[in-house]
Order: structure tokens, then C-alpha cells, then sequence
């Protein structure tokens, strides 16, 4: 019997100790998840294998988040994907202007993981519905 | 013995030198490359266990207890992990991982450490105590606000302000005050930490909007429009109308567009008169906008035509944000048969407005 396939979700973020607890909380939520530490490997890995949703941090090196959004919403082939804003930056013009780049959501650290957790399956369930 | 000689002596003492401090750097890289790797690798077997514990995915108390249990010389290496994650997650995670810390007598240390002779040990000091918000631990802090210090001080604000004890806000705004040589707490730092205390804090906002010190009625009037204290709504008019210093009345005006309501109409109207500062009229025509009344109308449509550009686009914005009458208002003033400044002000913000998408279809063509 073959297993079901596992919904796909990217994380980018070059803070290794929040990397490894998203994937790992996603991971054990069910998701297979690809975690990258910059803002390059996130795009590369986005345009060459789109994933269902990205959780990205916006203050990576190289790209940031923010850029990485940009690129995303512009590519015909990946505009329509999924993102959360990941980030420490809670002012009101920071959360205006990402979701006006065009996040999905948008979470400020600290961060509650299931709080995270619950973000991402409403958009799935948003995005299966 | 020759020059010549002297100085090929001399050469090669430089040569040794330089050779031999590249030696020096080279170790001691390698040494300290290896303790790191030698470390990584003693905790790996608690990295795990770590990230299950800060991603609250430790519902067994596997993880727990393999933390709790650790020996003191590899809770020594393993501390600054736990340290670090914990300004990371909120909620439930932050809980275990200040308990964690708890356990291992870190809570405990910190508090005796407060009173350490060295600055950066009283600082690390009350910034654990803030990471974990210890409630008991807000008397303890408090009197580092009065630390020799600047730094010890700032991180004691941030950490009271983490604890979010009511009690600690008079403190903040004692620390406030440049005295006995020490500079005050910088005004963002203070107000941050405020808000981060709750409503709880009300009664000192009352007693600092009335301090003697401008620096202390700031941060309280800041305060009170950011955390919409409504309570403090009649001294923020007190302090509009009769405070010597500008940058008060100018944060009671921002405070009164976010708390006030329509009888403050008349009092933010008056100090968009052409007599009083730039910065204050534009301030009062930018909380009229907040404040949304439509008695606001007549006063912002008049301030279009304003000489002061910046004035004139103020007022435009707060009639786009008051809705739908104050965007007629506009459309009148842009569709006016002599273009003029007013005309110029409106349009502006009906495209500003049309390109956020707060005017309807009608409106879109201004």
C-alpha cells in the first residue's frame, strides 16, 4: 500500500534554532518539510520545485523575504503560492507592507509554534476549499 | 658590525614576528573551532530534545525530562541554547523553557547576580529575568533603573517591561529624569516598556502627565494614545491647551485623536490656527483625521488651501480617512472651476486614496 503524499512546505530562515523548531513542528504536524537558511536557496528551491505554502523570514541575507515574495507573485508559475511572513518586524508599516507585497499572512516574532501551526493549516484548508 | 647586517637582523626579527603571530592566530582559531565542534557534539544528543521542548511538541515529557535531568557541567554548555530560544517563541514553549531554566537554579543566580559588582553581569542578569517573566522578580530589577550604568539601565526597563509589572511604571518614568549626571532612560525605551505593563498602569500615567519633567508628560501622553488610555482623556486636553512645551502639546494631540471624542473637536481645531507651529498644526490636522467627527469637516477643508503643502495634504488625508463626507468634501474642492492650492491638495489624496482602495467606483474618477 503506498503512503499518501505529504502536503510540501518551505521554510526559509538563517536563524537555525527557529528553522529547525518550524520544521520540526511542521514535520510532526505531518508535512514534509524543506528548510534553507537564505533567501536564494528559497527561491531556487520554490522555482524549482513549488511547494503547497512558504514560511518565510523577511530579514534573511541576500534576498530577503520580502524579495523573495516579490520574485514569487511575478513568476506566472508561482504567484499563486501560499506565503507567511515570518519576522521580528511588528510595526504597522511592516505588517502593511507585507501583506501589500502580497503575503498571505504575516507572523511576528516571538512566536507561538502552535499558533504558526494553525496559520498554516487554514490556509491549506483555505486553499483546498 | 655593517648596516647591512643590522638591518638583514633586523629583518628577519620581523619575519619571525610576523610568522609567528600568524602561528598564534592560526591555533587558536583551530583550538576554538574544535571546542565548538567539541561542544556541538556533546549537545546534539539534547539539541532534539531542545527543539521538541521550544516547539511545544513534548506532550509525553520526554523531552523534559531529559533536560531537567541533566548533569551541572552540561547544563554549563547547554545553557546559552536554551538562553537563546527562549526571546523566540511565546506561549506555552517559553513556559517550559523558563522552567527549565528554573530548575537549573538560573532564575536564582540571576536574582544574586543583580547586585554583582560587574555591569555586564548585573545586565545579563535582569535580561534572564525578564526572558522569563518572573513577576517576583519586578522589586528586584526596579532599582537597577537607577543603575551607575546606562546600559544595566536600559536592559532593567526592557526587563521590567518583559515582566509586565504595574507597579514597576513609576519607576520607568522616575528613570525617565536626567539627574545626579545619569541621562534618562531614552523616551522610546520607556514607552515601550509602559505599554508592555497593561492598563494596570493608568493611575501613574495620571500622576506623570503632571510631572514637573516635559521628558516624563511625554512619555505619558505618548502612552496614553498609544495604549488608548481613555481615562487620561481630560488632562491630555489640559496639557493642548497650557503645556510651555511643544513636543507635549503635540503628543497630547495625537493622544486626544486616538482617545478623545467629539467634544475635542474644537480644541485640536483651534491649534491648526495659522499662529501656532508647523509641526503642532499639522499634528492637530492629522488627529482630526483619526478622530473621524464630521464636525472636523469645515476646519480641514478650509486647512486645503493652507500654504503649508504638507498641511494642506494632512488635512486632505484626514477627510479621506473621516469617509464618505469628507471625500465629497474633497471632490468638491478638487472639481472647484479655478484650480488652486486646495484643488491641487485634493486631488492628491483622492489619488492616494484611489490607489489604496478607499474610494468607491463614484470616487475612483475625481
Amino acid at each position: 500500500m503506498t503512503e499518501p503524499v505529504k502536503t510540501r512546505i518551505l521554510v526559509a530562515d538563517d536563524d537555525r534554532d527557529i528553522l529547525d523548531l518550524v520544521v520540526f513542528k511542521l514535520t510532526q504536524a505531518g508535512y514534509e518539510v524543506v528548510g534553507v537558511a537564505d533567501g536564494s536557496a528559497a527561491l531556487a528551491a520554490i522555482e524549482a520545485d513549488p511547494p503547497r505554502l512558504a514560511i518565510l523570514d523577511v530579514m534573511m541575507p541576500g534576498l530577503s523575504g520580502i524579495d523573495v515574495l516579490r520574485k514569487v507573485r511575478a513568476n506566472e508559475a508561482t504567484k499563486d503560492l501560499d506565503v507567511i511572513l515570518l519576522t521580528a518586524r511588528s510595526r504597522d508599516s511592516d505588517v502593511d507592507a507585507g501583506f501589500a507585497t502580497g503575503a498571505s499572512d504575516y507572523v511576528i516574532k516571538p512566536f507561538s509554534p502552535r499558533e504558526l501551526l494553525h496559520r498554516v493549516n487554514a490556509l491549506l484548508a483555505r486553499g483546498n476549499g | 658590525m655593517s648596516v647591512g647586517q643590522v638591518l638583514l637582523i633586523a629583518d628577519a626579527v620581523i619575519g619571525l614576528s610576523c610568522a609567528s603571530s600568524v602561528a598564534v592566530i592560526a591555533i587558536a582559531k583551530f583550538g576554538r573551532d574544535r571546542g565548538g565542534a567539541r561542544s556541538s557534539a556533546l549537545l546534539a544528543p539534547y539539541r532534539h530534545a531542545l527543539i521538541a521542548m521550544a516547539s511545544g511538541e513534548d506532550e509525553e515529557g520526554q523531552a523534559r525530562g531529559v533536560l531537567f535531568a541533566v548533569s551541572a557541567p552540561t547544563w554549563d554548555r547547554l545553557r546559552p541554547s536554551v538562553v537563546a530560544f527562549l526571546p523566540k517563541v511565546r506561549g506555552a514553549p517559553a513556559d517550559d523553557l523558563g522552567e527549565l531554566l528554573r530548575s537549573h537554579g538560573e532564575i536564582e543566580a540571576a536574582k544574586r547576580m543583580l547586585i554583582s559588582r560587574s555591569a555586564v553581569r548585573r545586565a545579563r542578569a535582569a535580561y534572564l529575568l525578564g526572558l522569563v517573566r518572573d513577576p517576583d522578580s519586578a522589586a528586584l530589577v526596579l532599582p537597577l533603573l537607577g543603575d551607575p550604568d546606562e546600559d544595566v539601565r536600559l536592559v532593567a526597563a526592557r526587563a521590567l517591561g518583559a515582566i509586565g509589572e504595574p507597579s514597576a511604571a513609576r519607576g520607568v518614568l522616575h528613570a525617565l529624569r536626567t539627574q545626579h549626571g545619569q541621562i534618562g532612560l531614552p523616551a522610546w525605551v520607556a514607552a515601550e516598556a509602559l505599554l508592555s505593563m497593561g492598563v494596570q498602569i493608568a493611575p501613574a500615567l495620571q500622576i506623570g502627565l503632571a510631572s514637573e519633567d516635559p521628558a516624563v508628560r511625554n512619555v505619558c501622553a505618548v502612552v496614553a494614545g498609544l495604549g488608548t488610555f481613555a481615562s487620561v482623556a481630560p488632562q491630555l486636553r489640559i496639557l493642548l491647551a497650557t503645556d510651555s512645551e511643544g513636543d507635549v502639546r503635540a503628543s497630547a494631540a495625537v493622544a486626544l485623536g486616538r482617545v478623545g471624542g467629539a467634544e475635542d473637536v474644537v480644541a485640536l481645531a483651534r491649534h491648526t490656527d495659522a499662529s501656532e507651529t508647523a509641526v503642532l498644526r499639522r499634528t492637530c490636522a492629522t488627529a482630526l483625521g483619526d478622530l473621524g467627527q464630521r464636525e472636523s469637516l469645515d476646519t480641514l477643508v478650509g486647512l486645503l488651501g493652507d500654504g503649508d503643502c504638507r498641511l494642506a495634504a494632512l488635512a486632505a488625508d484626514s477627510l479621506v480617512r473621516i469617509g464618505s463626507e469628507g471625500i465629497a468634501r474633497l471632490q468638491e474642492a478638487a472639481a472647484a472651476t479655478r484650480p488652486g492650492p486646495s484643488a491641487r491638495a485634493a486631488l492628491g489624496a483622492l489619488d492616494l486614496a484611489g490607489l489604496r482602495g478607499q474610494l468607491g467606483v463614484s470616487g475612483g474618477g475625481a
